[in-house]
């Protein structure tokens, strides 16, 4: 009687250690591609930084001279790289002060329309862009400023039979407008998405309050709403500060032809390393461009965290 | 308080105004481009073509699609969204999941070990460089593999279900007699279903307007995708667009009868509609779960 018991207690103990084990094996059982995917595909490619610091070679791989710092010094003596630099900084200013703002409004409006159907439909409408592809998008561009598309019709209709009819997408004056209205229609409507969820969250009371109090709509919106919703758009203005030294290839890459001359920073790396092989030159590139936009992340949540209390991490 | 009354009335016309015309501005592009793709070439190029086609013709979708080169372009990249989808969809929700079990050792550990490369990774050149040493290029596979593991979206089904599924339900399930497998498979699986069906369709829209893969790793024909094709064509219209109109200038008799034949600003709007069309006819009907993930997301944050 004693006995059986006891050993019905160890086979329970002994079961529940193994289970147990079971049960965590099974656990990085679940973990185990994620590691190895994550690992090979992004850890991996690391040590291929150091390219930046050879004078690689095909042939001899990573048997390449080592050359230190010439490579990154030489860059910063390169006209294509700081002209480069300067255009990514360029259109992501340009961004920052209409693309980032844009939704913000958009949302803080959109929450004022009354009709439920009607929110619906103009939110259902201005997310769909986001879901095309940027080719698709630079695809509908074409169409629309061809010289006998919609807009140079537009400008006939309305200038008389001797407008010149202009090709927008092959000017190069045209070229830093048409990447931030290009950007703007695509993702203004999909930003705004994180903006009316933050609205949707504000506490109804503060706003019977702020209307006691005799706050017109024009005030609460400035009181209220604006006030609620800045965390949100602060956590948002350090990670695109944290990318301003990237650009968006994509885009810019499927927007450029024979008669545009503009380079960002990730067209270069691809034109230079994966176009025409001059892989040291390239790496030093995206190199340089990784580290400070890391350290600008740090520096910028250091700060805001210090003035706004708000910060990632 | 009435005059404040009329004014907050007046704005908020405004307001509808301002939100129809946005609604013109997302739409109408797409409708003019559809026009121009149902529209005879030649008759195109007269101009004045608006949001309906003038001279209705199927022509430009036939001339894209007798070409076999696009057919097979449109069954590759079928093939890689689907099978991107079902992969990552099982590689990020068995890695969410796992990493929802604070008991499991070194949990932390295996976070912050994914979490890192979203800071700093090696770039376009070394990813390169290690994909032609493991024969990656000019391989389908190039397709697949990288995008499997997307850490925000584990991290999104992760806060997904530790929100919404208490942890008694596994614990509760164990002492019914249920093992792990069966935890996962008949009450985590099901229960996660809204969340994994908007990261299953990012990462099926993401693998489809894709074509920057392509132009990085791929130089073989036969695996370029749909997307790809389109940048090829749009890239060479403007080239030769711009010809014929120089041509049309210099020597204007030759040069007007090369451009009454070229047409390719149809075949690019077409081109636009192919590579649209599938997310345009899926979005109405799914629009509920591409949004969910977002807001589920800045709950989290």
């Amino acid at each position: 009687m004693l006995n059986s018991t006891i050993i019905r207690i160890i086979h329970m103990k002994k079961q529940k250690g193994l289970g147990k084990l079971k049960k965590y094996v099974f656990l990085y059982i679940l973990l185990l591609p994620s590691i190895l995917l994550t690992l090979f595909f992004s850890y991996f490619p690391m040590p291929g930084l150091l390219v930046s610091f050879m004078d690689y070679d095909v042939f001899k791989g990573f048997n390449s001279p080592w050359i230190g710092l010439d490579n990154i010094k030489e860059l910063f003596t390169m006209p294509m790289f700081l002209k480069a630099t300067f255009n990514t900084l360029y259109i992501s200013a340009l961004n920052l002060a209409i693309a980032f703002p844009a939704p913000i409004l958009f949302a803080i409006l959109l929450n004022e329309i009354r009709g439920d159907l009607f929110k619906r439909f103009v939110q259902t409408v201005s997310y769909l862009p986001h879901f095309l592809s940027w080719i698709a998008v630079i695809g509908m561009a074409h169409s629309i400023y061809s010289t006998y598309g919609i807009v140079n019709d537009l400008r006939v209709s309305i200038g008389g039979e001797g407008t010149e009819r202009i090709m927008f997408l092959a000017d190069q004056a045209l070229f830093v407008p048409n990447l931030i209205i290009l950007n703007l229609w695509k993702t203004v409507g999909w930003n705004s998405v994180i903006y009316l969820a933050a609205i949707a969250g504000i506490d109804s009371a503060l706003y019977e309050a702020a209307s006691i109090d005799g706050a017109g709509k024009l005030k609460q919106c400035l009181c209220v709403t604006i006030p609620c919703i800045m965390p949100t758009a602060v956590i948002l203005f350090i990670l695109n500060i944290g990318n301003i030294f990237k650009d968006n290839f994509d885009l810019i890459y499927g927007l450029q032809n024979p008669f545009i001359d503009f380079e960002t920073i990730s067209t270069i790396v691809y034109k230079q390393g994966i176009a025409a092989g001059n892989y040291s030159m390239a790496t030093a590139i995206g190199f340089v461009q990784g580290l400070i936009g890391f350290i600008l992340v740090v520096l910028v949540n250091y700060f805001s965290k210090k003035v706004n209390d708000i910060a990632l991490w | 308080m009435n005059k404040n009354n009329v004014l907050s009335k007046f704005w908020g016309w405004i307001n509808v105004a301002f939100m129809v015309a946005m609604i013109l501005v997302m739409l109408l592009p797409y409708l003019h481009v559809l026009a121009k793709a149902l529209n005879d070439g030649t008759d195109t190029m007269f101009g004045g073509i608006t949001f309906y086609p003038r001279k209705l013709t199927f022509v430009n979708f036939s001339v894209l699609l007798n070409d076999a080169s696009m057919i097979r372009a449109f069954f590759l990249s079928v093939a890689r969204v689907i099978l991107c989808t079902i992969l990552g969809i099982i590689v990020q929700f068995s890695a969410a999941y796992a990493l929802t079990r604070k008991d499991l050792p070194g949990c932390k550990q295996i976070l912050l070990f994914l979490m890192i490369p979203m800071f700093f990774n090696g770039g376009i050149i070394p990813t390169y460089l290690l994909f032609v040493k493991v024969q990656l290029i000019n391989n389908f596979w190039v397709y697949v593999l990288p995008g499997l593991c997307t850490f925000y979206n584990i991290l999104i089904i992760k806060s997904y279900i530790s929100a919404s599924i208490p942890e008694s339900i596994g614990e509760s399930a164990v002492i019914d007699g249920a093992n792990e497998l069966i935890i996962l498979f008949r009450i985590i699986f099901p229960l996660s279903l809204p969340v994994l069906a908007t990261v299953a369709l990012w990462v099926a829209v993401g693998n489809w307007n894709d074509w920057s893969t392509t132009l990085m790793y791929v130089t073989k024909e036969h695996l370029f995708t749909l997307q790809y094709k389109l940048m090829q064509l749009i890239k060479e219209s403007e080239r030769i667009q711009k010809l014929i109109q120089e041509a049309a200038i210099s020597r204007d008799g030759a040069g007007a009868a090369l451009s009454l034949k070229a047409t390719p600003e149809s075949l690019v709007s077409a081109q636009v509609i192919v590579t649209t069309i599938p997310i345009i006819i899926v979005y109405p009907f799914l629009q509920k779960y591409f949004i969910k993930g977002i807001t589920l997301g800045a709950v989290k944050s």
